[in-house]
């Protein structure tokens, strides 16, 4: 059981951590069934690196230009689905999500299969400085702690922002509209805006987590935007909590934890066995949790009421 | 205050057809500014339907809506309830799982802590417009006999405090015309009767305007200025109270036939 | 004055009923088709069109069959079974399980289906009808319905691994007909799948519990005051929708020959929209659905490269969804 072991664990913790605080604002306070996060993720994640390698520009600049970009991919879903009855937008934000994967497996400017790699380089600079500055208080060995102290302070930031909004007035829409949009349309709220607003943050936070998703597997491949990581993010929301942000955070950890640390136990699994078992591992949790306390870890159940 | 002259709402031909089945077949009526006018019909009679065209939770099939002059047919609810007119629903439809005072608030208008540009330019003015608003909720549950709730999950009160709660919040965005769809049903009387003071005090101070849906006839009786009678989706009488008693038309649509005695 | 003109305006919206709309949807996908393969006639000639026209119709035979099961707990349930592209892979597996054990294959198929049909009503036992008597809600369901996808499909990967198989019946031998070349197993499987869908419309038309199970999933709250013994036609619909899935999945693993116990997935979206275009719980509907996503993706390969196959049943998905979220054959909804 190594120090890295748990360092890569606390990254993914905060990576899917990001990505999930804009499902919570999406299922947990308004009511969307944005099933097609990993999609937006994948839209930032890739701009970041083609812009990056294939038009030299700045990482950083490439960063605010992929949450510009999905910003406009949410913005495009939302204008097109949010319209759909609720299962029917879900099942729309899956069908988007499967397009973004299938067109960056396939075109010819995403590199397909072999994927895109060497955008990383001014993120390296930044971190061996940071690993230089970590060795003089002895914690020079370990190479992804720049990574994971970078996710946690954006994680944390945006988590602090993301509860400041949601107390105010603005926030207060978005959960009259989850528990019901007529009657909060019907006082004078313009419920497709706040959906739009809602799903466009979602889209941005999806993207900052591409971009540190970028960063921690250092060469892109569609496969590492399956939607099945929407469906963790899903299941790291309901095991936190519904409609609370630090659930989110208690999710992040406790899900990686689980899923990652079945990898230190012993067994006379093959590596797919082993695979195929934290996938079932996860799919059970799903269940269980839905069924025991569908409101979450530290949910309230009074709030959990996401209509047909 | 010195109001506009002409009805308040005008209704000109309205249609709305579900498969087929026209449950308002035509419809024409005023509704003047600051009266108390009843709206009344036996059940299926095209109330609710036409409730749903005037607040824009329907788009007319045909026919003009006017508020204030201004043509609403088919204008989303929330562009309509900002021009001042706010409905209730018959189901009664509180926000279950936020407090009775977030109800409140969330009806607030010109709230700019709604809007994420004032939010983060001028969070000072949203939180004095935040002040002012919780002021009045209060007051307003206080009427309403829901002061001591103001903490407690919509979800939790019971089926008529729901009710007060659905007129206290429509009547918290300040409007000029309030559409309320059976506000007596499920409440207690003793209470039912202090929410109709209020309303009468509150037309007398305000000019607020109020179209109520009703089916008990001592209370559309004795308190409306002017009651509109729907039948099969059509307006078949509108008058004062005392003369909709004796209109023959009214009393054939409620008892199915020309001959029956007045109720 | 106003009155009467608005009064003469409404009367003439008045013809414009539902039903005159609702019969000509399908007489116009009809015509679509029609137009479609004479314009790829016309630019990539007969025999290229006729074959990917056979193509698309083995396809349709199974994401029809597929679709039935899909569409029908969605009408009756209001679930998404995101679990039942994994069952389609479970008939598939359970195929190779029953093989292994010694039956001989068609046999093998046989029971592979009863034994889906089996596992699906367990999933209606021990999960689905849990859920709803506690008052779940839609994300709850829909969570659920993904943890259970994901359980049956690592489940499978687990004992079987994810390498691809087949299911060993290895005939390389072709049929041709004119200009159209089909392999023996492609042409068993496209047999198989119109004649098994020929049969369940009849059963759904005549049977009294397809008629029964067609009527539960129109109006659920008409069959129920009707006295229909709802338990009943729910297990009944789960272990139909069960084997159907498993069918459609040998037919699939027939007519590709390969497959890992990815596929599910990989079809569910292509199920979904054969569901939707077919109207929401109208089993005909999923059916003709089922051909018509089949033939639009094997027709697109001759305009794009093959690849492209599954984006065109994604993007015809959410084009209905969209355009027409009531489907070919289904109704408008009423609001709640
Ligand atoms: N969404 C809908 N779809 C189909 N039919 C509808 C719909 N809404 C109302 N109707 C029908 O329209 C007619 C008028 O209904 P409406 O609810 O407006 O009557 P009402 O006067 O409010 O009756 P009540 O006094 O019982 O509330 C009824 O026959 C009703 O069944
Ligand atoms: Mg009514």
């Amino acid at each position: 059981m190594s120090v890295d072991f748990w360092i890569n664990v606390g990254v993914l913790a905060g990576i899917y951590g990001i990505f999930t605080l804009g499902l919570q604002l999406n299922a947990g306070f308004i009511g969307l069934l944005n099933f097609g996060q990993a999609g937006f993720m994948a839209i930032g994640a890739y701009a970041v690196g083609l812009l990056v390698v294939d038009f030299g520009w700045s990482l950083w600049l490439a960063l605010l230009a992929g949450i510009l970009l999905a910003v406009i991919g949410g913005l495009f879903v939302g204008i097109s689905s949010l319209r759909l009855r609720s299962d029917h937008f879900a099942i729309a934000t899956i069908a988007f999500a499967e397009i973004v994967r299938y067109v960056l497996q396939n075109a010819e400017f995403s590199g397909g299969n072999q994927g895109v790699l060497g955008y990383d380089e001014e993120w390296r600079t930044l971190s061996d400085w940071a690993l230089a500055k970590l060795a003089l208080i002895g914690l020079g060995d370990y190479t992804q702690l720049p990574l994971f102290i970078a996710v946690w302070l954006a994680f944390l930031v945006l988590l602090a922002v993301l509860i400041v909004l949601q107390g105010t007035p603005w926030g207060r829409v978005l959960r009259g509209i989850r528990e019901d949009e007529d009657a909060t349309a019907a006082l004078g709220k313009n419920v497709f805006a706040y959906k739009l607003q809602s799903l466009a943050i979602a889209a941005a936070l999806a993207a900052v987590a591409g971009f540190f998703v970028a960063l921690n597997v250092t060469f892109l491949y569609p496969s590492v935007f399956d939607p099945t990581f929407t469906f963790f993010g899903y299941a790291m929301l309901v095991l936190g909590g519904f409609a609370s942000y630090g659930g989110v955070v208690l999710g992040g950890i406790l899900f990686w934890t689980l899923l990652e640390g079945t990898r230190l136990f012993d067994t006379a699994l093959s590596a797919g066995q082993q695979a195929s078992l934290r996938f079932i591992i996860v799919g059970f949790f799903l269940l269980l949790l839905s069924r025991l306390r569908p409101q979450g870890l530290l949910g309230n159940r009074a709030e959990m009421r996401v209509r047909p | 205050m010195t109001a506009p002259a002409g009805p308040i709402l005008e209704v000109r031909g309205a249609v709305k057809a579900f498969d087929g089945l026209l449950a308002v077949a035509g419809a024409s009526f005023d509704v003047e500014r600051g009266s108390i006018t009843a709206l009344i019909g036996p059940n299926g009679a095209g109330k609710t339907t036409m409730f749903d065209l005037l607040s824009g939770f329907g788009r007319p099939d045909a026919g003009t809506i006017r508020l204030a002059g201004r043509d609403i047919a088919g204008m989303a609810p929330y562009r309509i309830a900002n021009l001042g007119l706010v409905r209730t629903f018959q189901l009664t439809r509180v926000l279950a799982g936020m407090s009775v005072m977030d109800n409140m608030l969330l009806a607030a208008r010109n709230q700019p802590g709604e809007h994420l540009a004032a939010l983060i330019l001028s969070p000072g003015r949203s939180r004095a417009a935040e002040a002012a608003a919780r002021e009045s909720a209060i007051g307003l549950l206080a009427t309403f006999g829901l002061a001591a709730k103001a903490g407690d999950y919509a979800g939790a009160l019971s089926g008529g405090q729901r009710k007060l709660l659905e007129i206290a919040r429509a009547l918290m965005t300040g409007p000029s015309i309030v559409l309320l769809d059976e506000p007596m049903a499920g409440v207690n009387p003793t209470l039912g009767r202090d929410i109709l003071d209020h309303i009468a005090a509150l037309r007398s101070a305000r000019g607020t305007t109020f179209l109520f849906v009703e089916h008990d006839m001592d209370v559309v009786m004795t308190r409306a200025d002017k009651v509109i009678v729907m039948a099969q989706g059509r307006v078949i009488a509108t008058g004062t109270p005392a003369g909709i008693r004796a209109d023959p038309a009214v009393v054939e649509a409620y008892l199915g036939t020309p001959h029956a005695v007045a109720p | 004055m106003a009155g009467s003109n608005e009064a003469g305006k409404a009367d003439a919206l008045q013809p414009h009923g539902a039903g005159t709309l609702r019969l000509s949807r399908p007489v116009l996908l009809l015509l679509v088709i029609v137009v479609l393969f004479a314009a790829l006639v016309a630019l990539y000639g007969f025999d290229a069109t006729a074959q990917a026209t056979v193509n698309g119709l083995v396809a349709g035979g199974y994401l029809g069959l597929g679709a039935i099961g899909l569409s029908l707990i969605l009408g009756i349930l209001k679930l998404v079974n995101f679990a039942h592209g994994d069952l389609l892979v479970a008939g598939a597996y359970f195929t190779i399980l029953f093989g292994w054990l010694g039956l001989p294959l068609v046999v093998a198929m046989l029971f592979a289906m009863i034994a889906t049909a089996a596992l699906a009503v367990l999933t209606e036992k021990v999960v689905w009808q849990p859920l709803r008597q506690a008052g779940a809600g839609t994300l709850q369901l829909f969570l659920s319905a993904i943890g259970l996808a994901l359980v049956l499909r690592f489940g499978i990967q687990f004992f079987a691994g994810s390498q691809v198989r087949t299911l060993g019946a290895d005939i390389v031998s072709s049929i041709t007909i004119g200009p159209i070349h089909l392999g023996t197993l492609q042409a068993v499987a496209l047999v198989t799948g119109l004649v098994v869908m020929a049969v369940v419309g009849l059963a759904l038309r005549f049977t009294g519990i397809g008629k029964e199970m067609r009527a539960f999933a129109d109006n659920r709250a008409l069959a129920e005051v009707s006295g229909i013994n709802t338990r009943r036609i729910i297990d009944v619909t789960w272990a139909a929708s069960g084997f159907l899935a498993a069918l459609a999945g040998i037919l699939y693993a027939v007519a590709i020959g390969s497959f890992n116990p990815n596929f599910g997935v990989t079809l569910l979206l292509s199920l979904f929209a054969a569901t939707v275009l077919g109207g929401i719980g109208n089993a005909y509907g999923a059916l003709i659905g089922g051909l018509v996503i089949g033939l639009s993706q094997e027709w697109s390969t001759l305009l794009l490269n093959a690849r492209w196959k599954p984006a065109v049943g994604f993007a015809l998905l959410i084009l209905m969804l969209l355009l027409m979220p009531q489907g070919i054959f289904g109704k408008a909804r009423r609001r709640s």
